[in-house]
């Protein structure tokens, strides 16, 4: 019997490995010299030292989770909290180093930008060397920078909302990332203004046994709406990195935001991201997630639903091969009434892979008329891998509707003998249905990641010997 | 004393308030009197005193687990091997009696229909915790009834635990209706051939009841199957953690299994809780799960009082049409009837 | 003449129990077939097993096309060499247009690259033959179809591959009138001289604009009766009690 192999991702182009060429590398390990050197070299206010030295106390408090993947590769003391790149942030494409350039050039940003992009941020370790945006959005008075520059030039805003949507008391690596967060954009978009096109931040991470922590603040006025798309790479070293980012997202009364991410860090990535998103009247959030890359990944981002009216959808797709262990899901919490959620879910096991759907629903007494549903299938392409479906659904009121739907098995036969029978291959028919399995995460996506998408799920088949 | 009960399998965040429910200022009886008011009711099915010593799989909690197996003042051994032996164990807890810890060991060699059922007679409060085991041998059919229809004062514990052979079929179904704290938990190994588990269950929350289900089954065997399916209406501040588990075991080919929890909520006040997890190690599966709550549907309730029904008796109605096709599994008629009039009575 | 599919002693059985229990069978070029036959006498097992559906298991017997034994080819093979079948409950495949497709498929059996412009122009032909909504073949393939478009978008499947040899399995369940006229003239369409339908019905509409060169009678996994158009007429008024008695 011929037998099914699911190609691992094709990560050539992730994967190749600059010089760890930094001007400054911070000792690796955790403390308040280290803390306090970081915010010296970014020349921050003091009230932001503040934030890092009280969020440092709260890590050592907090505990290691009780639940999901292990992490006991993780050792802070051996991770590099701050590596500085050789390079400022710069305006033009053209002003960025040669190595660092030809990376982002690979991974194809600035072509992104020329095509399709409203304006584009790049991030290479732990700072960003890389920040436009179109004029007329300039014009319109959209912000879009890297957090540095904010903290500098927009203090009362940042004052109001760092660290307000995700309290760095939420768990150990919140705080752990408010104490040494660095780069990430900062995005607003003022009342009434409408972005037809995207904007995109694209993270690297090239330093080994180091970490990045960048800060994504986002927020869209009253009547205003946006796309923001965030890419993450990282090319694969034997020793762990540590990603720990950070979004926060506030979407006022009768805006709307789309959050897009394809994540595709290397395989020796601890990915432990937290995102969250505070929604106003009538306004909604959209989630679209890729999640590919990291070896352990605890991702699941979250939408409040604070106003009357607020929305949000989530669909996203988690594809873990060999030696991953991706524990993705979404959290949703309607606080007010007549509020709705959507949920759709898919994840992909092979190869000893393993998925974790791991996801929240609550809906509090003061959410009369709310609604949810809740979509969520696993496909399993072989026997050796894993897929789990944790969800908890917490409903505290009666006046509600509320669905949870999931399914887990393999590819159907049928399709596989209707796809056969119309003249594909095995193999073709195979990377049919698991690309129509991925459909609902991939037609969410503009197109170029569709495609991409498509690429990175490769199918092949290997026939018996002989 | 403090306890935690009914520990789910995998746990999840803190936040998510359902790894596990604690118990405060909980008394656990022990040296016990031996519970007299009990009727067996039984043709030819064997029954003694004698259990085996035996490390539950899951279970209530160590505490619980250990009053069950050491200060039990009702011991059963339940042994089948005619087919088609019928077995009622009827608990009636009275004024005097309030107290019962019981371990109960089943093993069938024969098609079998056993049913248990927990009554009472008494407004005091009363304190019940249970293991109840059941082995199986190949081919069985078997039947397990369970019902708790103890006052709302009392605190009521179950841990149930089968394995089955090679084309066992277990039909399990449990009617939970007393307590002011009713944890069950419940578990099933799937181990031979083609087995099938099927578990549905009924539950009531009114008043300040909390209703803790923890069901897990294990597919391990060649296309084996496994069903949990849980109705439930919640009232008044009632409170309803469901925990279900199907985990599709390496090697078990072929298998299939199904989840479907349902809850009915009858008050802005009343609070469900539901975590229905597929945990699958295996591809050839196929792995379902539903759960859904809301209010009555509101078309239905219109269509009802139409016919001219007032709307207590509609929402009756339509919690009965609701429970039936589970109450149908219960073949004495004089327990079905008192089932359904304790059902009525709390709604 | 020569053979197109020939088909000797051929068993099959599906889980475990034996469907087909010597199965004799002879296409030629330019012929249109037709296998009538009682609930569970063999009929779609007879297109699966041609097909080389794993679901099946063939335990003897030869299929033959073009003179070639093609029992133990992959089913894509099967497809490649000719042999079309339209499916009772076609599958729903998200993530693909029907016209991508059709385009792969067609590249896939053809062997060559297929034109976008000249195809899409062929297809639109065919789906005004087959009335068919021209947004249809923009959605995903079967996708949110209803079960009459499913049914024609597989005759326009069978239109665009032009296949050898177009086997329909009950093609005709669950459509009306009209739909049934509909595919009837795509059959028409895709018939010449040179290739044949084999038809699996159960209702005689389908067949009344067709020329139809014989028909069979499948009981319990064999054929037990082979006539003219005029037999199909027979089994419609006198159903086939007597050819089950036949069987005992």
């Amino acid at each position: 019997m011929a037998k099914t192999k699911v190609d691992d991702i094709n990560r050539n182009i992730y994967d190749v490995v600059d010089k760890d060429n930094y001007e400054f590398k911070m000792q690796k390990g955790l403390n308040r010299e280290i803390v306090e050197e970081i915010s010296k070299r970014k020349n921050e206010p003091d009230w932001m030292l503040d934030i890092r030295l009280k969020a440092l106390e709260m890590y050592n408090k907090l505990e290691l989770p009780t639940w999901g993947p292990d992490l006991s590769e993780l050792k802070m003391d051996e991770i590099a909290t701050y590596v500085k790149p050789k390079a400022n942030l710069n305006n033009s494409w053209d002003d960025v180093p040669e190595e660092i350039k030809n990376t982002f050039e690979r991974l194809g940003i600035p072509e992104a930008e020329r095509k399709s992009l409203a304006g584009v941020g790049a991030q290479y370790d732990s700072e960003v060397v890389y920040h436009s945006i179109k004029q007329e959005l300039l014009d319109q008075g959209v912000i879009y920078t890297d957090m540095e520059t904010a903290v500098r030039e927009y203090p009362e805003i940042v004052k109001e909302h760092f660290m307000k949507c995700v309290p760095i008391n939420d768990h150990k690596f919140v705080a752990l990332h408010a104490a040494v967060w660095s780069g990430g954009s900062f995005v607003y978009v003022p009342k009434g203004v409408k972005l037809d096109v995207p904007l995109q931040s694209y993270f690297r991470l090239n330093s080994p046994e180091s970490g990045q922590f960048e800060h994504t603040l986002i927020i869209v006025e009253e009547g205003a709406s946006l796309h923001f798309i965030e890419g993450c790479s990282a090319p694969k070293y034997n020793k762990v990195n540590l990603h720990a980012g950070c979004v926060e997202l506030y979407v006022k009364d009768n805006a709307y935001l789309r959050y897009s991410t394809i994540e595709n860090w290397s395989k020796n990535m601890m990915n432990l991201n937290t995102k969250k998103a505070l929604v106003g009247k009538n306004a909604q959030v959209d989630w679209v997630t890729g999640s590919f890359g990291s070896k352990v990944s605890m991702l699941y981002p979250m939408s409040i639903l604070n106003g009357e009216g607020a929305r949000t959808e989530y669909t996203g797709i988690t594809f873990a091969g060999a030696g991953q262990d991706l524990d993705t899901g979404f959290k949703v919490v309607h606080n007010a009434p007549n509020t709705s959620s959507v949920v759709n879910s898919r994840s992909i096991s092979k190869n000893g892979g393993a998925c974790t759907y791991r996801a929240l629903v609550r809906i509090a007494e003061q959410a009369k008329g709310s609604k949810c549903s809740v979509s969520c299938e696993s496909l399993m392409l072989d026997g050796i891998s894993r897929s789990d479906t944790i969800p908890v659904n917490d409903v505290e009121t009666d006046d509600v509707e509320f669905s949870h739907e999931a399914k887990i098995g393999k590819i159907s036969d049928k399709e596989i003998f209707y796809l056969m029978s119309r003249g594909l291959s095995e193999e073709d028919a195979k990377a049919m249905i698991v690309r129509g399995f991925a459909y609902p995460v991939s037609k969410e996506l503009p197109v170029e990641y569709a495609v991409e998408m498509n690429n990175l799920i490769n199918i092949e088949l290997e026939g018996s010997i002989g | 004393m403090e306890i935690k009960v009914n520990e789910t399998p995998v746990r999840t965040s803190r936040n998510f308030r359902i790894n596990n429910l604690k118990l405060e200022n909980i008394e656990i009886p022990n040296n016990l009197k031996p519970f007299k008011n009990i009727e067996i009711i039984t043709q030819k099915a064997e029954i003694s005193n004698n259990v085996r010593k035996y490390k539950l799989e899951y279970g209530n909690g160590a505490v619980l687990e250990e009053n069950a197996q050491n200060e039990a003042n009702s011991v059963l051994n339940i042994k089948t091997s005619r087919k088609g032996e019928k077995v009622t164990i009827i608990y009636t807890f009275t004024d005097e009696e309030t107290i019962l810890v019981n371990n109960i060991e089943i093993n069938t060699y024969k098609d079998a229909d056993i049913t248990i059922v927990y009554k009472s007679n008494t407004d005091k409060a009363c304190f019940h915790n249970s293991v109840i085991r059941l082995n199986t041998s190949p081919e069985d059919k078997v039947n397990v009834n369970i019902v708790n229809m103890l006052n709302n004062k009392s605190m009521h514990f179950e841990s149930m635990e089968n394995s089955l052979e090679d084309n066992t079929n277990v039909k399990y179904t449990i009617i939970d209706l007393g307590g002011k704290v009713s944890a069950t938990n419940y578990f099933a190994d799937i181990i031979g051939k083609e087995a099938k588990n099927d578990l549905k269950t009924i539950y009531l929350g009114i008043d300040n009841q909390v209703k803790d289900i923890n069901y897990i089954a294990h597919l391990k065997g060649e296309k084996t199957e496994g069903y949990i399916d849980v109705q439930g209406v919640l009232n008044d501040e009632a409170k309803k953690n469901f925990k279900g588990t199907l985990d599709f075991k390496r090697g078990c080919k072929g298998a299939k299994g199904d989840e479907n929890e349902f809850c009915m909520l009858l008050s802005p006040k009343a609070k469900s809780i539901a975590l229905p997890m597929l945990l699958c190690t295996e591809d050839d599966v196929e792995g379902n799960h539903s759960t859904a709550s809301g209010k009555v549907d509101e078309k239905s309730l219109f269509y009802i009082m139409s016919r001219g029904l007032s709307e207590k008796e509609a929402i009756k109605l339509i919690v009965r049409a609701r429970f039936n096709k589970i109450l149908e599994r219960i073949k004495d008629e004089d327990l079905l009837k008192d089932i359904v009039h304790e059902i009525d009575n709390r709604l | 003449m020569k053979k197109l599919l020939e088909i000797k002693q051929l068993h099959a059985q599906a889980a475990d129990k034996e469907i087909l229990k010597g199965l004799n069978l002879t296409i030629k070029p330019g012929e249109v077939h037709v296998i009538m036959g009682p609930n569970g006498a063999g009929k779609s097992t007879l297109a699966n097993v041609i097909l080389n559906n794993p679901q099946y298991i063939k335990t003897s017997g030869e299929v033959i096309l073009d003179g070639e034994n093609i029992n133990e080819l992959p089913t894509n093979e099967i497809a490649k060499k000719g042999i079309f079948m339209s499916f009772q409950s076609p599958e729903e495949i998200p993530g693909i247009s029907t016209f991508n497709f059709l385009k792969y498929a067609k590249s896939k059996i053809s062997g060559e690259q297929v034109k976008s412009f000249k195809f899409r122009h062929d297809l639109k032909e065919y789906v005004e033959e087959l009335n068919m909504n021209p947004k249809l073949i923009e959605r995903n393939l079967n996708v949110g179809f209803s079960g009459g478009e499913k049914k024609k978008n597989e005759i326009l499947q069978m239109l665009v591959l032009e296949p050898k040899i177009a086997i329909l399995d009950e093609t005709d369940s669950g459509l009306d009138v009209d739909a049934i006229k509909t595919v009837s003239r795509g059959i028409s369409m895709y018939k010449n001289d040179s290739n044949a339908v084999l038809i699996i019905t159960h209702n005689n509409k389908i067949l009344e604009n067709l020329h139809i060169d014989y028909v069979h009678v499948l009981v319990d996994g064999k054929i037990v009766k082979t006539g003219d158009a005029s037999l199909a007429d027979e089994i419609e008024k006198e159903g086939y009690a007597k050819y089950k008695k036949v069987e005992e």
